[in-house]
């Protein structure tokens, strides 16, 4: 491998790998809080980038229910994709109320949650199928606004082509990775999530409302997801209401890997898995898509807790 | 009847199919273990029949063995699902809880990139021209039928024998079984084993049924599929797969009339049946079995 083939390898890994980190702290958050995954953390990804895409560029296509509509919000991108995450995260909310509150306070099979939150997987997906179609959606290269696509260095004799989007991509990943840290390490609602997260009948004696918490956590869990989701989309395009399934699986891959319900593990495992994707070789592109899960695997077997979890304990 | 049959006949031996790979997935579910592994061996159960089927290699053993290659594939698939379950099983069922039904994800999903990429498997378009055991999709269910028969008579079997109480006792407390003497490793093994060689062989069974196979046979949407068919069926039961299995793989055909919106409101349904039938639809029954027999004061109420 050249130099400058390693350079092009490691800005894509660590690009794309930003983008995983920021999708699996969703599903980290609500597993450190409820001990559960929440299964339709893929649809809601998905989401995100539909909202996102009405909101800045609102034009369908031939089939669905709102077929040859044009909404011309004319909204600036930037201000979409905020408002796209915030309906995403409210469409998180709304998840909690409708399929995880109800369980727990019957105090169901956690099994139970698998399933329901996989219910609301199947109603997102379908209605996103019903309302616009299953065709591509791609947002306009431009998005971003009146800057050059993409960047060539040369490194070594050899060109490395750096895309706008990924630059832009990764710093948006940054701001949001350095809001969160700050949010759940400095702030108070952040202690009162990290206590929740440790006891949650302490932390309801010591006068935190623990069904507060929870609703914020869904609510952040569903604002990174639906980001995650529109950051894609603006990079690859949005590939038809399932695009979100591949990305909700290899979240998890991603969580195992930092250790179920660390934060900066998701970080880490986001990265790793990122880069270890970038560094498979062209001959064996076609199996990219299951580098995730051999991680996913290997490490379940090696290291159950993950790179940064904490072990287990065996309770009798 | 018969035009009922030749109408419907797909759906209903595709009811019967999925109650069987509701069971598959149950059996783990006896003894606590969450595995989704079961798309991944009914993958694999299909390839072997497709591959027997199809290659040139097996071509003189299917002149010359006629309809007996059938039962062949179903053993060869049973075999390999079996070996491979006991090579996946032995390393993943240290693990517990949702750790193992990660693990069994990311088995189904490696396993369907494989696949995706082999010449032997043909690949993104799967193998076509699968030979056909009948001529009439209905005819399918004198093998679906009478496996689903044996695998209700072995379940009802296994529920009262040694091994089937060794899995309640491991579901209930694996330590205090460990304790009594059950060693939990092997029978989780058994479990997860018995499972992937009744999904192999419900996989090789199919391949002839759909004629073609692919690698969308083993997805993560099936995993999650069987497993809604045995939690909302009811998992403490072997009525509860066979019931939520016929039932959740109706349902679609079912809510045609409602066209597009179907999948919508099937989605509607998962989550309240889970929040209002926590013990499935066999729970709900064997309820309601106990309101009648207070009510009336005849019969026997059960637990």
């Amino acid at each position: 491998m050249t130099t400058a083939q390693f350079l092009q390898n490691l800005l894509n890994g660590i690009s794309i790998g930003s983008v995983y980190a920021i999708f699996a702290l969703g599903y980290t958050l609500v597993f450190s809080i409820l001990g559960i995954i929440n299964f339709a953390h893929g649809a809601i990804f998905t989401l995100g980038a539909y909202f996102t895409y009405t909101l800045a560029v609102g034009e369908f296509g031939i089939n669905g229910l709102l077929s040859g509509l044009t909404l011309d919000l004319q909204i600036p991108f930037a201000l979409s994709l905020l408002i796209g995450s915030v309906l995403a995260g409210m469409v998180g909310v709304l998840l909690e109320r409708l399929a995880f509150k109800p369980l727990r306070t019957r105090g169901a099979d956690s099994l139970l949650a698998l399933v329901s939150s996989l219910g609301v997987a199947l109603v997102i997906v379908n209605a996103i199928q019903y309302l616009v179609g299953a065709e591509i959606y791609t947002f306009p290269s431009q998005v971003y606004g009146d800057i050059k696509p993409a960047m060539m260095f040369e490194v070594a004799g050899q060109s490395v082509v750096v895309r706008t989007v990924q630059v832009i991509i990764f710093a948006v990943c940054m701001v949001i990775l350095t809001l969160l840290g700050y949010v759940i390490s400095f702030t108070r609602i952040g202690k009162a999530l990290q206590a929740v997260a440790e006891n949650q009948t302490t932390a309801s004696l010591l006068g935190i409302s623990v069904d507060k918490i929870i609703l914020v956590t869904f609510f952040m869990s569903g604002f990174l997801g639906g980001l995650a989701g529109t950051l894609v989309g603006t990079s690859f395009g949005i590939a038809g209401p399932y695009f979100g399934v591949t990305y909700g699986l290899k979240g998890l891959a991603v969580i195992v890997l930092g250790g179920l319900g660390s934060v900066p593990g998701a970080v880490l495992g986001g990265i790793v898995i990122g880069l270890a994707e970038a560094f498979v070789p062209p001959d064996y592109s076609a199996y990219k898509e299951a580098v995730a899960f051999a991680f996913l695997f290997i490490v379940l077997l090696v290291r159950p807790q993950g790179l940064l979890g904490r072990s287990m304990i065996q309770k009798v | 009847m018969t035009d009922f049959l030749q109408n419907n006949g797909f759906l209903l031996v595709t009811m019967v199919q999925q109650a069987l790979l509701a069971m598959s997935l149950y059996y783990p579910l006896m003894c606590g273990q969450l595995s989704l592994a079961s798309p991944g061996f009914y993958a694999l159960g299909g390839y072997v029949a497709a591959i027997i089927g199809t290659i040139e290699y097996f071509a003189p053993w299917r002149d010359s063995l006629g309809w007996v290659i059938f039962p062949l594939e179903w053993l060869a698939a049973g075999i390999i699902s079996g070996f491979l379950a006991v090579l996946v099983g032995i390393p993943a069922l240290r693990l517990r809880g949702i750790y193992l039904a990660l693990a069994t994800i990311a088995f189904v999903e490696i396993l369907r990139v494989v696949c995706l990429n082999l010449e032997i498997t043909g690949g993104a378009i799967g193998i076509f021209g699968v030979p056909q055991l009948f001529e009439s999709r209905w005819s399918y269910i004198w093998t679906f039928g009478p496996l689903l028969m044996l695998m209700l008579f072995f379940s009802y079997r296994l529920d009262r024998s040694r091994v089937g109480r060794a899995f309640k006792a491991i579901r209930e407390d694996e330590l205090a079984a460990d304790a009594m003497g059950i060693n939990p490793t092997r029978y989780k093994v058994l479990a997860f084993v018995i499972g992937a060689v009744l999904a192999g062989v419900v996989g090789a069974m199919s391949a002839p049924f759909l004629n073609t196979w692919n690698a969308r046979q083993g997805t993560f949407d099936a995993s999650i599929a069987y497993l809604a068919y045995v939690l909302i069926g009811g998992s403490r039961s072997m009525w509860g797969p066979l019931l939520g299995g016929m039932m959740l793989s109706a349902l679609p055909e079912i809510l045609r009339p409602l066209k597009d919106s179907r999948l919508i409101i099937n989605g509607f349904v998962l989550v309240f049946a889970s929040i209002y039938m926590p013990k499935g639809i066999a729970g709900a029954v064997g309820n309601l079995k106990n309101f009648t027999t207070r009510i009336l004061g005849i019969g026997r109420s059960e637990k």
